[in-house]
């Protein structure tokens, strides 16, 4: 028997992975606090959301594209990812419409219940469309890939590759559509000060509905992601919300690169924990990795809760 | 004084409360006269047997003879054990076609089954076994398959309600401790301590191993290690718990990694050990290590949801059925005939339990669970005549006969209950070859 | 009778919908009875619902107190139950880990002193922060709780849960689920007159004021932390005596329900129910289980059968429905408190009901209730 052997940069590299799925909600999640200013609750449904529109839309393209590939993964995955970004970016702006614009004027406290509302509603549409057994997108697993293997000594797969690098596109578009286009620099005047923004013409209609989009899109890609790499199952987004949360916090909200740098943080400590249960480290265990996150979450909000690069709440 | 003072408002609305729990007093004692099971809407009658209509009967409380008797059943339809609760319901149908052929007692009364989903975890259990005692007063219960599921409904409805309880494919060795439990499945004991001696033979000194964290993954792992360090001087060297129904255990997975063991054994549910299969594939595991098992791990989905080779050379112990006994293999017969697919001795079980439950109603004075708790056991035990189905039973029954007369031997097997409940049991080697279960040799406990 | 009349019509009903609603709940009370008469409904079934409407009347009193009377939005509900709900059963289950075999009595001391140390523990980091800080801190927090109930098995027995938990008072010659049902009526009258009587006192009237309008509090000179987690562990005690309540009523016990979703039911009852108001928090709490368990019974209905229709997913699909529902079109909840916080003689002297402090409470609370200065 080959006796195995962890090295500490596989739990690095199962961060990476791990923080690539939480960036890209908390990218979302930041924009809509700093935005429409309240914390949404259903951000992690929207993920759920985003994850099986995907999985529908598996039924048709599958047939259609066969197995051809690229990466190492087939065609049909990276249309389904698409389908699934658009759906929830339309579910997301029509939610807005019907749901927060008609209560915006009773704070950010009502605002909060009412995605509590919609959360649990995603998730009764989402049991009720697929049933409550776990799914998977049948993508065909390959084993880690073998020069990689033998260089690196971690074991990565081409799902994980992929999925990093996708997040990386997906990161550099919206930077890019931030720092280069009309509407960026709405969006980041809006997130900056509303009212000033506003008062020098810009219609915060217009950069609402982007930033919903965005933001929607954004979960789905999350939640399409963490279907990959784990399962499709009605409760996934909620189970991670928390954690997307806390990267939000400590990145600071209203600061889409706060988001970024949080969930990047957050999302490899979580990975680490198992490391640092290994080596000893007092009071952290496996079974604990969440629940790190979150102390790091209440401490950052008693400490700075401005976090790391948000402007003062 | 027209307006009230603060004290009488609060004396009034302490005195209107005093009433309403005086209300509820009094209601408590009318209670106790309920005791008349009420034959209410049923989900479950004669199923589908045979090619006839499954009727779904409703019918009226009579105040004398019953037209109809029902049984409550907690089965795992959704959840982590809904493999089970399939394999259960096949098994349920084709004993109450058999039962409602030949009917219940003089006048051939209908034996009807209510069922809960128990969704696989304690509480659903808890909640569905209140529902079926509290509600719709049934005198006898089976349910249910996860041990931890049976524990609870036993500990904390049934048993003080006084209500027979009959788990249908329970196997934990906890359930030993509660005599008044009984089940059709045999104790997982005599499996853990098979599962130790066959990896011993296999060579290996050092293993880990990871068990669902509920009364049934308990229960075995503790066996298992017991047996492998006492009686093998191997070394346990990882031996923790995981939860039911995570998407992901890379946690677990790469702790074992982080030990020196040869083997990994997983005592674990389907859902839970595919998504530790796909893991340990995706890491490389599967080609460091071998994988070992119990009964849980035979589940078509999990071949069906893993890829090739992610773990071939896996090996196994399961429950399995009597193949030569002629009343197994006429109920492979009905099986077949009914579903796709041959059985599993899971079904078998189901089978027995509805069977052994007509059985005891028949042998009964009355439809109470104290009068069925003094019969069920007798009619398994091996004094008495064999008989191999309930109208032979009944023949015998109706003919004068008292429970001690009879000795059911079931499809599963004899199904002697002994004095803690359990049964006998057959064990079967299984092992993954080509990404397929392969079924070897037998095991008697 | 008429001092009775007047009371009702005084306390009960003060307008054309709150007598609806209270027509509503009579009519459905009627229905239950003669379900029960005529052997459709189960009476010991019922009385098990009746006692579960009971439990969740005494968490929302809890959360009421947090949220309607201080303002603070409290989301680790389901984990100050959950600690009542452990400290009964560890202390009186004869096999749990503890495997003591107490009487309850010890079980809910324990939860009301456990719980009102962890209050605390939880308040000092979080009690300071805004409001939506509060509530993500809270709710990580009680995930933090949960994930430690869970995996410290050799202390709580994890996910295996704790069975055997033992009914209180069977040494009544009453059936259980009926002297189950009798104590939390008990419980309910005890806890709901307390209330009463301190929010109508110079206490609650502080706590109204840091509610609405939090700064003007300070400014008038209170130490609006202090009052904030006074509020804090009188709320988590009273969900804690609510947990090990439960415990005695299910007879066992596990992590399952520690998720944030009860938190949210509980939520949902104090809205519907009407923020700030007990009243309301009663009836919210009896409209949340009758959806819960309603749902259940019409999977016994056939024709919806062959519908086809998981009916929890529905359950779910109607909770969020309602949540969006009430706070776009009735945000004071069903039965808001208006003038329930004020002496009738004062509410006499001063002319026809005062002011409202329904939802968002507008008045800064120290003016208009000129009656209490008892």
């Amino acid at each position: 028997m080959i006796p195995l052997q962890i090295s500490p940069f596989q739990y690095v590299a199962n961060g990476v992975v791990f923080s690539s799925i939480i960036v890209l909600a908390a990218i979302g999640l930041s924009l809509v606090y700093s935005i429409a200013d309240f914390a949404n609750f259903a951000h992690g449904d929207l993920m759920t959301v985003g994850a099986f529109s995907a999985l529908f839309s598996v039924g048709f393209f599958r047939p259609m594209l066969g197995d051809a590939g690229v990466f190492g993964l087939p065609l049909w995955f990276f249309l389904a990812l698409a389908f699934g970004m658009g759906a929830a970016a339309v579910i997301s702006v029509v939610t807005n419409r019907v749901v927060y614009r008609p209560v915006k004027d009773s704070g950010s406290i009502g605002l909060l219940i009412s995605s509590i509302g919609v959360a649990l509603v995603y998730r009764a549409l989402v049991f009720l469309s697929f049933g409550t057994e776990p799914e998977r997108y049948g993508v065909p697993r390959q084993g880690p890939v073998p020069w990689v293997r033998e260089t690196l000594g971690i074991a990565v797969t081409p799902r994980n590759l992929v999925v990093v690098a996708l997040t990386v596109v997906l990161v550099t578009a919206l930077h890019l559509t931030l720092t280069r286009t009309t509407l960026g620099r709405k969006m980041r005047a809006t997130a900056d000060n509303a009212d000033l923004a506003r008062v020098s013409g810009i219609r915060t209609s217009e950069v609402i509905f982007a930033m919903w989009l965005i933001g929607g899109a954004l979960a789905a890609a999350g939640g399409v992601f963490l279907g990959l790499e784990e399962l499709v199952r009605p409760r996934m987004g909620f189970d991670i919300l928390l954690i997307v949360f806390a990267a939000v916090i400590l990145g600071g909200i209203g600061s889409v690169y706060g988001a970024m740098l949080g969930g990047l943080v957050i999302g490899m400590v979580h990975e680490l924990v198992p490391l640092f249960d290994q080596l000893g480290v007092p009071l952290v265990s496996t079974p604990y990795a969440e629940a790190v996150a979150f102390v790091i979450m209440v401490v950052i909000l008693l400490v700075r809760p401005s976090g790391i690069a948000g402007d003062s709440g | 004084m027209l307006v009230m003072s603060p004290h009488d408002m609060g004396r009034r609305t302490l005195l209107k409360l005093s009433g309403l729990s005086l209300v509820g007093a009094t209601a408590g004692c009318l209670e106790g006269e309920e005791e008349t099971p009420t034959a209410t809407t049923t989900e479950e009658s004669g199923g589908g047997g045979g090619g006839d209509d499954g009727t779904t009967t409703t019918t009226e409380e009579s105040g004398g003879d019953e037209s109809s008797y029902t049984i409550g059943m907690v089965d795992s339809l959704t959840g982590s054990l809904a493999p089970y609760g399939e394999r259960n319901t096949r098994g349920r149908e084709l004993a109450l076609a058999a039962i409602n052929e030949v009917g219940i007692g003089s006048e051939g009364a209908s034996l009807n089954i209510s069922v809960e989903d128990d969704e696989s975890t304690n509480q659903g259990g808890v909640n569905g076994a209140q529902v079926l005692v509290n509600q719709d007063g049934v005198p006898l219960l089976i349910g249910s398959v996860g041990s931890g599921v049976s524990i609870a409904i036993h500990d904390s409805v049934t048993r003080d309600a006084g209500v027979v309880q009959i788990s249908q494919n329970s196997t934990s060795p906890e359930l030993t401790t509660r005599p008044e439990l009984l089940r059709m499945s045999p104790s997982g004991s005599a499996k853990g301590q098979a599962l130790a001696s066959l990896v011993n033979d296999d060579g290996h000194d050092t293993v880990a191993v990871t068990w669902i964290n509920n009364d049934y993954g308990t229960g075995l792992s503790d066996v298992f290690a017991e047996t492998f360090e006492s009686e093998f001087d191997g070394t346990v060297a990882y031996n923790e718990p995981h939860d039911q129904g995570q998407s992901s255990y890379s946690g677990i997975l790469t702790e074992m990694a982080s030990t020196d063991a040869s083997a990994w054994i997983f005592l674990t549910y389907a859902n839970e050990y595919t998504v530790m299969v796909n893991e340990g594939f995706d890491q490389g595991y599967n080609t460091s290590v071998d994988y070992y098992g119990a009964e849980s791990t035979v589940a078509d989905s999990i071949i069906e949801n893993t890829p090739e080779g992610s773990m071939d050379g896996m090996t196994g112990i399961t429950e399995s059925a009597p193949q030569d006994q002629e009343n197994y293999q006429n109920f492979v017969a009905a099986f077949e005939e009914n579903y796709d697919g041959t059985p599993t001795v899971w079904s078998a079980y189901a089978y027995d339990a509805v069977t052994v439950a007509a059985i005891a109603i028949e042998a009964a004075d009355e439809f109470t669970g104290e009068a069925l708790a003094s019969v069920v056991r007798d009619v398994t035990r091996p004094e008495g005549e064999e008989v191999f189905n309930f109208e032979e039973a009944a023949a015998v029954l109706r003919d004068g006969g008292s429970p001690s007369d009879i000795n059911y031997q079931g499809v599963s097997g004899p199904v002697d209950l002994d004095e803690n409940g359990d049964p006998p049991g057959y064990y079967q080697i299984y092992s993954v070859e080509d990404h397929e279960y392969v079924f070897g040799d037998y095991i008697t406990s | 009778m008429s001092a009775v009349t007047s009371w009702v019509r005084e306390t009960l009903v003060r307008d054309a919908t709150e007598r609806r609603i209270f027509a509503a709940l009579g009519l459905i009370t009627v229905l239950l009875v003669v379900g029960v008469l005529t052997g459709v409904v189960g009476l010991r079934f019922l009385l098990f619902q009746i006692a579960l409407v009971g439990m969740y009347a005494l968490l929302s009193l809890g959360l009421n107190v947090q949220w309607g009377y201080a303002g603070l939005i409290n989301f680790s509900v389901a984990a100050f139950w959950g600690i009542g709900a452990y400290c009964a059963a560890l202390l009186t289950a004869p096999n749990s880990p503890l495997g003591l075999g107490l009487h309850p009595v010890f079980g809910f001391l324990a939860a009301i002193v456990v719980s009102a140390f962890v209050a605390v523990l939880i308040g000092i980091p979080t009690l300071r922060l805004r409001e939506d800080y509060l509530a993500i801190a809270s709710l990580g927090l009680a995930e933090v709780i949960r994930a430690i109930i869970l995996n410290e098995r050799q202390w709580t027995a994890g996910s295996s849960g704790i069975s055997g938990i033992p009914n209180l008072m069977s040494w009544l010659p009453l059936t259980d689920s009926a002297t189950t049902a009798a104590i939390v009526v008990f419980l309910i009258a005890v806890v709901y007159l307390f209330l009463r009587r301190v929010h109508r006192s110079p206490w609650g009237r502080v706590l109204r004021t840091i509610r609405s309008d939090e700064n003007l509090a300070k400014a008038l000179g209170k130490n609006t932390y202090r009052f904030k987690m006074q509020a804090f562990v009188l709320g988590s005690v009273i969900m804690a005596v609510a947990g090990a309540f439960y415990a005695h009523l299910n007879l066992y016990i596990d992590p399952s329900d520690l998720v944030p979703l009860t938190t949210f039911y509980i939520w949902i009852a104090v809205i519907l129910g009407g923020t700030g108001s007990n009243r309301g928090a009663v009836v919210g709490a009896a409209v949340v289980i009758a959806i819960r368990e309603g749902t259940r019974f019409l999977n016994d209905i056939g024709f919806i059968q062959t519908l086809g229709v998981d009916l929890a997913p529905l359950r779910l699909l109607f909770v969020g429905g309602l949540i969006i529902l009430i706070m776009r079109f009735r945000q004071d909840g069903l039965l808001p408190p208006k003038d329930e916080l004020i002496w009738p003689a004062a509410r006499d002297g001063s002319g026809a009901g005062g002011a409202s402090p329904s939802g968002a409470a507008s008045d800064g609370g120290a003016s208009s209730n000129g009656g209490d200065d008892r």
